[in-house]
């Protein structure tokens, strides 16, 4: 059944352009049907997980190396399942009516569904590589979504850009969830968080450093914030359920779902709220910047998710239940502050917020929608937001008595309280300005959604009791691996918590009073600030730079070159190892010969220093011939007769095959490098040497294998009558090779005449088969 | 010392154990005959016939898959492990004939030469993968590396190509000299060339140093032959300047033969000197991976795009190799196989880049593909996406599967190296997936690509898209043949 429940989305995301095209006016209402049925089941769920049961369900997928496809649903999971189909019931039917008309609105809506699905599949996803196969999915589906009006550039580059940060981050993931399955020794997250805390483990911190990637990219945290308010590009049904509501939580998912495993270490409790308070300044003071409500939206967004990492990095009990407090409200209000910004968008015409005013009276049902959102991201009594907020401010106290994330919540708050009365009441109030389009209320389908959400912001608050013990305490629970049961209160006690707020109101006021002021302030003070925005662009650019001169030093497209570098990496193959374990002859010792052994000796070097300075074809060749001839010589001269005229053999035909080709070549070309090119390839050659050498001497200072010495030398003459062994194997124990290799030299020798006998205008025709066959004819 | 006997060569026998492998031999011959003896018009009966020919010797190898048996002397071998590299060689080889023919003929270059060419090549490949000898092994790599050589240049009347041979012999004919310097140590030092006494003189004996060093020079001759740095050089300018369907074929069946040799030699008789080989082994894959993502960033040209594909991916192959388990050589064969489908795939998109002026290589002549010609962008976009691995496309699997029997190994340094370089190859799928899609459309390619191309096309795409829900067979049956070879 929960298989069925997410994948069932995919399906239908592939039917849905047929659906759409035969219930075109109504495909909203129609298609949203199936996330609303998802939804009650997962509503009728809810009392047996709020009882502290689980439920887990689980398909082989690749069993030989631990991949299932398994689903498990607790307090986390099902609180994520019910907002991703309960809003994404909505937004669905939302989208019928935002889009209509568009060209290809039945393809956005199989987008849609197929982006619930992932969703869906990874918060239930048991199995690790399951939940990572569903993140991807969210990536790319929120790749198409944001590049969905792909004929506008900003649009491209915005879904490049999220794609690049999450999909890169979700790799990064792998890499730890590969590793924390082998470190915790099961793939399901059931099982690993059975087992408790593997912080002793001795992968915890690149476990840690890679799970973290992939959370606080997908999440939008300082450093990675920039890709999410770009994707505002998107059609807002797309902003409001992804970018606010489902996608970008899912790292913050992650985080808490980890936290049993991961959480409560130092550095957990260290980088967590430390990166998650940045997160939280940063984004509403880039929020209040703007005046496109949409952009603003966003920000704020980044801002929420930015304390709801710094919350869960505090870890403790109330950090957690005032975690999943504001993660419920912030879906809440945020999915319908998006929708309310979408239809004021779809009936005026434009979004800035300067332009935006009185239109409370023509578009009633928006207002209230809005106003009641507004008021619970305010955090103002009896919203649900209230309540989230007096927990946040009671978890930063017990936790820091130094105040400062008390602090930073303090003003976070504040800032994210401006930000909210300019989306959800500003537009409402005051006198109607001239718009691009006249304002009018929208269809059913673009106010319905907001206003639920909104209302539901009040109910929850209202029904404390309730939501407490249904939706917070087994979520709460899930996160912290322990039973969490928090109280809470509608009506507050007269504590610290509760001045706090008041200063928070106090203070959020005065930036709205003075919003103008403070948007010029801080426009002024980021306008030449450098970003990580437009740094991602420096970034790539400069990764193209560095590709490129990297194939250029390295790709010449020479040949001269190629050699050159295998050589190089074949010289440092040799004597890294060399170096390394000291093979290097310590002392030289002459060996005690004869003088004009010596000579020899000294002709072979004085062939290869010829061949070094050699400045003709031919006079190289005739270098190496020296050196050949010399060290057959030396076979001679040690007893090793046969081999010397082996070598005499092949030295001779060498040159002769060099001699054939030079008849086709020109013989007057010269070695035209310079002094220092010389010197470096005499120092490569050098080098090899001295490598080889040195080895075979390490080499040679070892006993050598006697078996088969032994073997000819007991058996050749018994078994083929030879006194020399080397002629014996030659044509007696391996006489078959030996008819082997002549019969290959002959072959090769007349194709090599044939080849020569071949004329010249033959060679470079293309018609080369016939030609020869009409000769031969 | 414990000793191995190998069987004795029973003539009859050892036929029928190489009956695919005299098959190609005696029909390869034939093929060049009729077509020396035939009109130029043959060319096309000779490539189906080839054609048909590696796939029947497929179906022919998969019917005889049993249990492991060694052949004349314990030089030739033929296990699971053999069964499983050459049907995806064969297969690849098969492909490879059949995608060349339109190319072919629109640059007249049909010749009856290319597929007995392939058929050779593929022969050669074979004898690689069974290999169960030094001297068997150079034997495969040389038949291969020759025939290849010459089909780099097989467009002999253009400068690229011509040189595009040329570089690749002379740099080959370095690497199998270095590979046959290897051979003599690993000989000289053990006193063997046969896999089997290898094997047990490696436990056996303590390490000796000549030894290591004639597996190093191994190594690095192999390394040459699947184009992992730092013997890689050849690789990008050989992949340009070849004939696109040339390119084609190098990209697929020679990887997956070298990369089997490979796991061959160093999976069973070198696996008690893991150790040694395994710092090596490490150093060529993070070197493959990083330069195969970084390099790739700054290239136009397509196939030269591919060409640097080519090496990070062989680069993610050999952490799989690295990790010298069971579950390392199964993941290596599933990931061949998965990238033996998906460049096929993109090379049939390649080779349909035809406009009337001529073939087109650049990256930018893709643009707005998605609106000219939906269905070839989408199926491109599919193994772009797969080959940056995500999820839940087959490349995602062959990634998986060779990091985990990394981490598995302990070599968890390893899978994080190659997962960051994944990162960074990312951004270069995703390149050409945005300029198919969001750019605006260059001209339309000519039409008519051919009904062969297409179901190839198809189904490669179908293969990629659904292995995630039919895959389990063929990581299964890769696990039989790992089993196979390292018991």
């Amino acid at each position: 059944m929960i298989a069925i429940a997410v994948l069932s989305g995919f399906v239908l995301a592939v039917f849905a352009p047929f659906v759409h095209r035969l219930t075109k006016p109504l495909s909203g209402w129609v298609l949203a049907a199936l996330p609303a049925a998802i939804f009650f089941y997962f509503v009728q769920m809810m009392p047996q997980i709020a009882h502290g049961e689980t439920v887990r369900a689980a398909w082989d997928w690749v069993p030989s190396f631990g991949v299932t496809l398994s689903f498990y649903v607790d307090g986390l999971s099902l609180i994520f399942a019910l907002l991703i189909s309960g809003i994404g019931a909505f937004i669905v039917a939302y989208a019928g009516g935002y889009l209509k008309g568009h060209k290809d609105h039945g393809r956005f809506m199989g987008f849609i569904l197929a982006f619930m699905g992932s969703m869906l599949g990874l918060v239930l996803a048991d199995n690790l590589i399951t939940l990572f196969v569903f993140w991807e999915l969210t990536s790319i589906t929120s790749f198409l979504l944001i590049g969905f009006n792909h004929d506008k550039p900003r649009s491209r580059r915005a879904a490049i850009q999220a794609l690049v940060v999450t999909g890169g981050g979700g790799l990064a993931l792998l890499g730890g969830l590969l590793l924390l399955g082998v470190a915790g020794g099961s793939f399901e997250l059931s099982e690993l968080l059975a087992s408790g805390s593997i912080a002793e483990n001795p992968y915890y911190l690149p476990i840690f450093l890679l799970v973290l990637a992939g959370a606080f990219t997908k999440s939008a945290q300082v450093p990675f914030h920039f890709w999410l308010p770009n994707a505002m590009e998107a059609p807002t049904p797309v902003s409001a359920y992804l970018h606010s509501a489902t996608m970008v939580k899912a790292g913050v998912y992650l985080l808490a779902r980890m936290n049993p495993i991961l959480g409560g270490t130092d550095i957990w409790e260290l980088v967590l709220p430390v990166f998650g308070g940045i997160t939280l300044l940063t984004g509403t003071l880039l929020g209040l910047r703007q005046t496109d409500v949409k952009q603003i939206l966003a920000y704020t967004t980044v801002a929420s998710l930015g304390l709801l990492v710094m919350l869960i990095g505090i870890g403790t009990d109330v950090a957690i239940t005032a975690a999943v407090l504001y993660l419920i409200s912030h879906a809440l209000f945020k999915g319908g502050l998006f929708m309310v910004a979408g239809s004021i968008d779809h009936s005026t015409g434009t979004r800035e917020t300067v332009r935006l005013s009185g239109l409370g009276k023509v578009m009633p049902l928006t207002a209230l929608a809005g106003l009641l959102a507004g008021l619970s991201m305010m955090g103002i009594w009896p919203f649900f937001g209230f309540i989230a907020k007096e927990v946040i401010y009671e978890a930063t106290l017990h936790h820091d008595p130094r105040m400062w994330i008390t602090a930073v919540a303090i003003i976070g708050n504040s800032l994210m309280l401006a930000a909210a009365a300019l989306v959800g009441l500003r537009p409402f109030f005051g006198k109607l300005l001239q718009t691009p389009k006249e304002p009018h209320e929208g269809s059913p389908s673009l106010w319905l959604g907001a206003l639920t959400l909104g209302v539901l912001g009040v109910v929850f608050g209202m029904m404390s009791h309730f939501s407490g013990e249904y939706l917070v305490a087994p979520m709460a629970s899930a996160i912290g691996g322990r039973d969490i049961h928090t109280a809470l209160h509608l009506w507050p006690e007269v504590s610290l918590p509760l001045a706090l707020s008041g200063v928070t109101i106090f203070l959020g006021f005065i930036w709205f009073w003075q919003i103008d002021h403070l948007r010029s302030l801080l426009y002024a003070a980021t306008q030449r600030l450098w970003g990580p925005d437009h740094g991602s662009d420096q970034f790539l650019a400069a990764l193209v730079r560095v590709s490129k001169n990297l194939t250029g030093l390295l790709q010449t497209g020479r040949l001269n070159f190629y050699i050159t570098f295998t050589l190089t990496m074949l010289a440092l193959t040799l004597g890294i190892p060399v170096i390394a374990y000291g093979l290097l002859p310590t002392s030289i010792v002459l060996p005690d010969v004869a003088l004009h052994i010596y000579g020899v000796f000294g002709l072979t070097v004085v062939g290869a220093l010829a061949l070094l300075f050699a400045r003709s074809r031919l006079q190289a060749i005739l270098s190496m011939g020296v050196t050949g001839f010399s060290v057959a010589l030396i076979f001679l001269i040690f007893g090793a007769p046969d081999l010397a005229f082996t070598q005499f053999m092949v030295e001779t035909l060498s040159v002769v095959i060099i001699a054939l080709v030079l008849l086709r070549l020109p013989v007057d070309t010269y070695d035209r490098r310079d002094f220092l090119p010389s010197l470096r390839d005499a120092g490569l050659a050098i080098s090899i040497g001295v490598a080889f050498t040195s080895i075979m001497m390490a080499i040679g200072a070892e006993p050598l294998d006697l078996t088969l010495t032994e073997y000819f030398a007991a058996n050749s003459y018994l078994e083929a009558h030879g006194r020399n062994i080397v002629n014996v194997i030659l044509v007696d124990f391996r006489a078959l090779d030996t008819l082997g290799e002549i019969a290959v030299v002959l072959v090769a020798g007349l194709a090599a005449l044939a080849l020569i006998k071949v004329r010249d205008g033959i060679l470079t025709s293309p018609d080369a088969n016939r030609v020869t066959r009409e000769d031969e004819a | 010392m414990e000793t191995v006997t190998l069987p004795a060569i029973d003539i009859a026998r050892d036929m029928g154990l190489i009956a695919p492998e005299i098959t190609m031999a005696v029909a390869a011959m034939a093929l060049l005959m009729l077509g020396v003896f035939q009109s130029d018009a043959r060319s096309r009966l000779v490539s189906n016939l080839s054609a048909v020919l590696l796939v029947a010797v497929a179906a022919f190898v998969v019917m005889t898959t049993g249990e492991p048996k060694l052949a004349f002397g314990g030089s030739f071998k033929v296990d699971a492990f053999a069964s499983f590299a050459k049907v995806l060689v064969l297969c690849g080889s098969a492909l490879a004939i059949l995608m060349s023919r339109g190319f072919l003929h629109h640059e007249k270059l049909e010749r009856f030469e290319f597929p007995v060419l392939i058929v050779l090549a593929t022969l050669g490949m074979m004898m690689m993968i069974s290999a169960n000898d030094l001297i068997s092994l150079y034997m495969g790599i040389e038949l291969q590396s020759l025939a290849l050589y010459v089909l780099a240049s097989f467009n002999r009347n253009s400068a690229r190509s011509t040189e595009a041979g040329l570089k690749y012999f002379v740099l080959g004919a370095l690497s199998s000299g270095m590979l046959l310097y290897g051979c003599s140590l690993i000989y000289g030092f053990t006193g063997t060339t046969n896999f089997e006494v290898l094997g047990t003189v490696v436990t056996g004996g303590e390490m000796n140093i000549g030894l290591i060093f004639g597996v190093t020079f191994l190594i690095a001759g192999l390394a040459f032959k699947v184009s992992a740095v730092p013997f890689h050089m050849w690789t990008p300018d050989v992949y340009e300047g070849s004939p696109t369907p040339v390119t084609a074929f190098f990209a697929a069946a020679p990887k997956v033969a070298a990369l089997a040799l490979f796991m061959r030699v160093l999976g069973d008789p070198l696996l008690p000197l893991i150790h040694e080989w395994r710092q090596i082994i490490f150093f060529i894959s993070v070197a493959s991976m990083v330069l195969g993502a970084f390099a790739a960033i700054g290239q136009n040209n397509i196939k030269r795009l591919m060409a640097y594909s080519t090496i990070g991916h062989m680069g993610y192959a050999l952490v799989g190799l690295a990790a010298g388990t069971v579950a390392g050589v199964q993941s290596v064969l599933v990931y061949l196989a998965i990238y033996l489908v998906t460049n096929v795939g993109v090379f049939v998109c390649i080779l349909s880049m035809r406009r009337k002026e001529g073939m087109v290589e650049e990256i930018s002549d893709l643009s707005g593909l998605s609106r000219t010609r939906p269905m070839m962008a989408f199926a491109l976009a599919i193994f772009m996406f797969s080959l940056a691995g995500i999820p839940p496309l087959a490349g995602f699997f062959g990634k998986f599967l060779v990091f985990f029997a990394a981490v598995d190994a302990g070599l968890w340094q390893l899978a994080v190296i190659g997962l960051l370089a994944s990162v960074v190859s990312a951004f270069y799928y995703l390149r050409i997936i945005k300029v198919m899609y969001f750019d605006e459309p260059a001209p339309v390619f000519e039409r008519g690509i051919g009904t062969e191309m297409r179901l190839i096309l198809t189904g490669s795409a179908a293969l990629v898209l659904l292995f995630a829900v039919f895959g389990g067979p063929i990581i299964s049956m890769a696990q039989h043949a790992a089993v196979s070879l390292m018991g």
